[in-house]
């Protein structure tokens, strides 16, 4: 018995699924049913992603002699994919809960369960692939089941436009993987992931090279590193909260694994320059997402960002555990992949928990802006304290679970010098840098994310109707406590990722990672030290103490209860409230370079004759850069090849019989030679 | 201009307990203008200058009522101002103090008519009243010692006669 | 910068020590009057009541009712009557009740 089993159990589930909903999906039982077999799978998936952790690779297994798409189909529970599995169980089990409130049962509900639970297989099986032909059919049939959940409602017109990027960067993606992995392949003269691995000497240097660039480009359009990102804030407001959800907790996710792939197991490199661009790449991705989502008011474009970010960060650690490897540093690489993949468990963790509150909110107070929500904490007291558990989590403030990741990760770049190279260890702190301002921007992010919507007065009449009641609540209140519980349960985690990372880089941590029971280590005795047991305690202590202090002590005499200080208006309107573009704006202003923001003003004034005053009309915009000078240009390209190619379609037919003479013409004359 | 009731001695020590025993030697002031031609308000900022530095004596200036111990207050108290006024006052927590400076706080420069209260006592509790238009920066010091308690006022034992005439 | 610095070393310390020692600059400030009641007639003091701009300076019967709080120490009382009013010269006026303001100086000059 081997966690591969337990993942049939999963993928028959999810089956089940998928056909319950296509079949049932339009009744409530139906639904429900559906959703019951999802989080079962979810569930199994959980628990075998747990177990790989720290049993290890399984063999590759080839089921029944199956073929799928001429190819064997080989499946293979390997370590590394191990948090992905648990992410992607646990992303199911909460998405199943939360379903049956948020969809409405339907025609439309049913076929979009059919392609969600598809997608879960197919994520399953991506994750679970053993060799080539498996790995690339599930990428893409993942893609296609995540197209479909996009387009839940495609008579919207921003839908069509969201699905399409989507797509379109995702099958650039997956060529740019299949030219990497059949270069691979061709090397090796193998399609098991297992043995182009252990074959990998055998590809030379240049293609190493060559495959490992394909990879990082091709999975970097699915995770979202910039500027290949530019799918994501387009697709994810249009999709269902929960299509959201899944798309930035484990289909992004799926990109890092791909990375991840390449980088510890197909092609691990020589030479450092690989680990740098990763790095490089990942460090630049995580500054730039965080600053757009700074000037977003839309609440899921604000995550769709922040996902962005937090891909770099992840990219980030797994660059410099490939930097730190190529140095002959196996510790502190060990070290670095264990941050990398305890982030990605995070991540998968606080942003579903975000989106799907996104969507409760978007559902309950009927808008997705930012300045026209407000007041929620009142209205939703029970979301609210979920959002916020997600909310300290993702700004990695402690003791939750993203403060340990983050603390990790910082840790082992710090520990940069050790290379002995200046310029890498110069090129190390400025990721780290740059780490640490997307850090504290992203501090500023979420406290305006979850001050603007649920804080303050309600802006607008819609959000002050929200009522308590009816939303979900059991899937991301699952989710909060899988925060927390990564946070307290670190040295438990720790553990399981340190035998992972034995698996992955051949390197056992042991006390250099976890001397007792409590503290952690960064890969180094003398470096420094973290309790998060300890830290979590204190921190309790901190408020309880002087609280109870007060409690006890407080004057007899009653207190008076006055009005919130408004600065002494005769009438506070809500309206006078930050807005969320104004509390934001200090970056409009520091990175105007980055932002090219273009505002115009138009004043009643200025139209009329006598000057009299009257509506001011304000436009701000963010230069969309990317789309502009990059993709623009290259579809302008494309479109211009395309034309310069039509006159050789001309519908003539004696010109088409002239192709044919020519190609014989040529074909002979190959043959000949 | 409305006298509030002859209690000299009565409100001089309830001062004196109240506010000595907790201000001490420090001591947040919030500023409140209802309607003043900011003369006052310059000789108030002029407390900050390296002359006369207020902050030796453990005061500061600070704009929320919130930390706010005393309430300086200027001006005539314009109507419209009523509401700002009372929402300040009653945000400060207590024990607080409410100085009323200048001849149009104590009443003496704009009757009381449809537009201005005449002086700030109609609206707020003032427990220490500084005479001086403006009253100079040396007068609003004096004027703050006697509101915590450390220094003696003088006016009621002064008379206002000149040597030569009956004492 | 060093020379700034010796300069204001030389200078000494501006800061008055004042409420803990008296400070010289208070002899210049503009103070409410004092009267002479022996010189006060009931004229000079209509005198001085029509000169008052503001509500400082009334008579009731043979009180002149001076509002030491409405003062401005403009000086016209001052103007129209000098033999009866003189600086007073204190700037210390803070009190705790207005009622303590309202000063009553007797008219005792001869009926002039």
């Amino acid at each position: 018995m081997n966690p591969l089993d337990v993942l049939y159990g999963a993928g028959g589930a999810w089956l089940a699924a998928a056909v319950t909903g296509l079949l049932a999906g339009s009744g409530r039982a139906g639904l429900r049913a559906c959703c019951g077999w999802s989080a079962l799978g979810g569930a199994a998936a959980l628990a075998a992603g747990g177990w790989s952790l720290v049993y290890g690779n399984t063999r590759v297994v080839a089921p029944g002699g199956a073929t799928i798409v001429g190819g064997p189909l080989q499946l293979q529970m390997t370590s590394l994919a191990g948090v992905f599995v648990a992410v992607l169980g646990i992303v199911a089990v909460a998405i199943a809960l939360y379903v049956p409130r948020y969809h409405e049962p339907s025609r439309g509900t049913a076929l979009y369960l059919a392609a969600y639970n598809l997608a879960l297989l197919a994520c399953l099986a991506v994750l679970a692939a053993g060799g080539m032909v498996t790995f690339l059919v599930a990428w893409e049939t993942m893609s296609l089941a995540c197209y479909l959940i996009i387009l839940r409602h495609p008579r919207r017109d921003e839908t069509a436009r969201g699905a399409f990027w989507f797509l379109a960067l995702s099958e650039i993606g997956f060529l740019l993987v299949v030219a990497a992995f059949v270069i691979l392949s061709a090397k090796t003269h193998a399609t098991e992931l297992d043995v182009m691995a252990a074959r990998s000497h055998l590809v030379p240097g240049g293609w190493r090279a060559a495959a490992y660039l394909l990879a990082l480009g091709g999975f970097g359009f699915k995770a979202g590193l910039v500027p290949l990102h530019v799918w994501l804030p387009e697709a994810h407001p249009v999709a269902p909260a929960d299509g959201s959800a899944f798309l930035s907790g484990v289909v992004v996710k799926l990109g890092t694994y791909g990375i991840a792939l390449f980088a510890f197991r197909l092609v691990p490199a020589a030479g450092s320059w690989p680990g740098l661009v990763t790095m490089g790449a990942g460090a630049v991705s995580a500054a730039i997402g965080i600053l757009y989502a700074l000037r977003e008011r839309d609440l899921k474009r604000f995550l769709a960002y922040s996902t962005i970010e937090n891909t770099g960060i992840i990219v980030t650690a797994f660059g410099a555990a490939m930097v730190f490897r190529a140095y002959h540093l196996p510790a502190l690489s060990a070290f670095l992949l264990i941050a990398g993949l305890y982030h990605v468990a995070n991540h998968g963790c606080y942003k579903t928990l975000l989106f799907l509150e996104a969507g409760v909110v978007e559902h309950e107070a009927g808008t997705r802006d930012m300045d026209r929500l407000g007041g929620l904490v009142h209205r939703l007291p029970r979301s609210a304290v979920i959002a916020f558990v997600g909310t300290l989590g993702i700004a990695a403030l402690p003791p939750l679970n993203g403060f340990v990741s983050e603390w990790l990760i910082f840790q082992g770049l710090f520990q940069g010098f050790r290379t002995g190279s200046h310029l890498t260890a110069i090129l190390i702190v400025l990721a780290a840098a740059t780490l640490g301002l997307t850090g504290g921007l992203a501090i500023y992010a979420f406290v305006r994310g979850f001050g603007i919507p649920y804080l303050g007065m309600p802006r607008t009449r819609q959000a002050a109707a929200a009522r308590e009641g009816g939303q979900p609540v059991a899937g991301p209140a699952l989710l909060a406590v899988a925060c927390v519980a990564l946070a307290v349960g670190a040295p438990v985690m720790l553990a399981a990722l340190s035998r992972t990372a034995r698996t992955i880089t051949g390197t056992s941590l042991g006390p250099l990672l976890l001397p007792g029971k409590l503290t952690v280590l960064p890969a180094h005795a003398n470096f420094s030290a973290f309790s998060p047991t300890y830290l979590t305690v204190f921190l309790v202590a901190a408020c309880a103490v002087p609280a109870l202090i007060y409690l006890a002590g407080r004057p007899r005499a009653a207190s008076v209860s006055v009005p919130v200080w408004d600065g002494g208006m005769v009438s506070f309107r809500p309206r006078m409230q930050y807005s969320a573009m104004t509390f934001s704006a200090p970056t409009r202003v520091t990175f105007d370079a980055l932002y090219r923001p273009s505002v115009s003003v138009r004043r009643a004034s200025d139209d009329d004759p006598a000057g009299r005053s009257g509506p001011v009309h304000y436009e701000a915009q963010v230069t969309p850069v990317f789309e502009r000078y990059l993709y623009r240009p290259v579809v302008r390209a494309v479109e211009w090849l395309a034309d310069a190619i039509r006159p050789l379609q001309s519908g003539d037919v004696n010109l088409y019989l002239l192709y044919v003479f020519l190609v014989i013409l040529l074909a002979y004359l190959l043959g000949a030679v | 201009m409305n006298p509030s009731p002859d209690e000299t001695e009565a409100a001089a020590s309830r001062l004196r307990e109240t506010v000595a025993a907790q201000f001490g030697r420090s001591l947040h002031i919030r500023t409140l203008d209802t309607g003043s031609c900011a003369v006052c308000e310059q000789e108030i900022r002029l407390l900050t200058a390296p002359h006369y530095d207020l902050h030796r004596l453990g005061f500061f200036f600070t704009p929320a009522p919130r930390h706010a111990d005393l309430l300086l207050v200027t001006g005539p108290m314009v109507r419209a101002f009523d509401v700002a006024a009372r929402k300040t006052y009653e945000a400060m927590p207590g024990p607080k103090v409410v100085v009323a400076t200048g001849a149009c706080a104590l009443g003496g420069v704009y009757p009381k008519d449809p537009f201005v209260h005449g002086d700030v006592g109609q609206v707020l509790p003032v427990d220490v009243w500084i005479p001086g238009c403006p009253p100079s920066p040396l007068a609003l010091l004096h004027g703050l010692g006697v509101a915590v308690g450390r220094l003696a006022e003088k006016t009621p034992g002064l008379t206002f006669i000149a040597d030569g005439g009956a004492a | 910068m060093p020379l700034w610095f010796a300069r204001g070393l030389r200078r000494g310390v501006v800061t008055t020590r004042y409420p803990a020692r008296p400070d010289e600059s208070a002899a210049l400030l503009p103070t409410p009057p004092a009267f002479r009641p022996d010189q006060l007639t009931r004229e000079a003091a209509d005198l001085m009541v029509a000169a008052c701009p503001g509500p400082a300076l009334s008579r009731r019967d043979d009180t002149l009712i001076f509002d030491v709080g409405a003062c401005t120490a403009c000086g016209r009382c001052a103007q129209v009557a000098p033999r009866v009013v003189s600086s007073s010269g204190e700037f210390e006026l803070a009190t705790t009740a207005r009622s303590a303001l309202i000063k009553k100086i007797p008219i005792r000059g001869g009926g002039r």
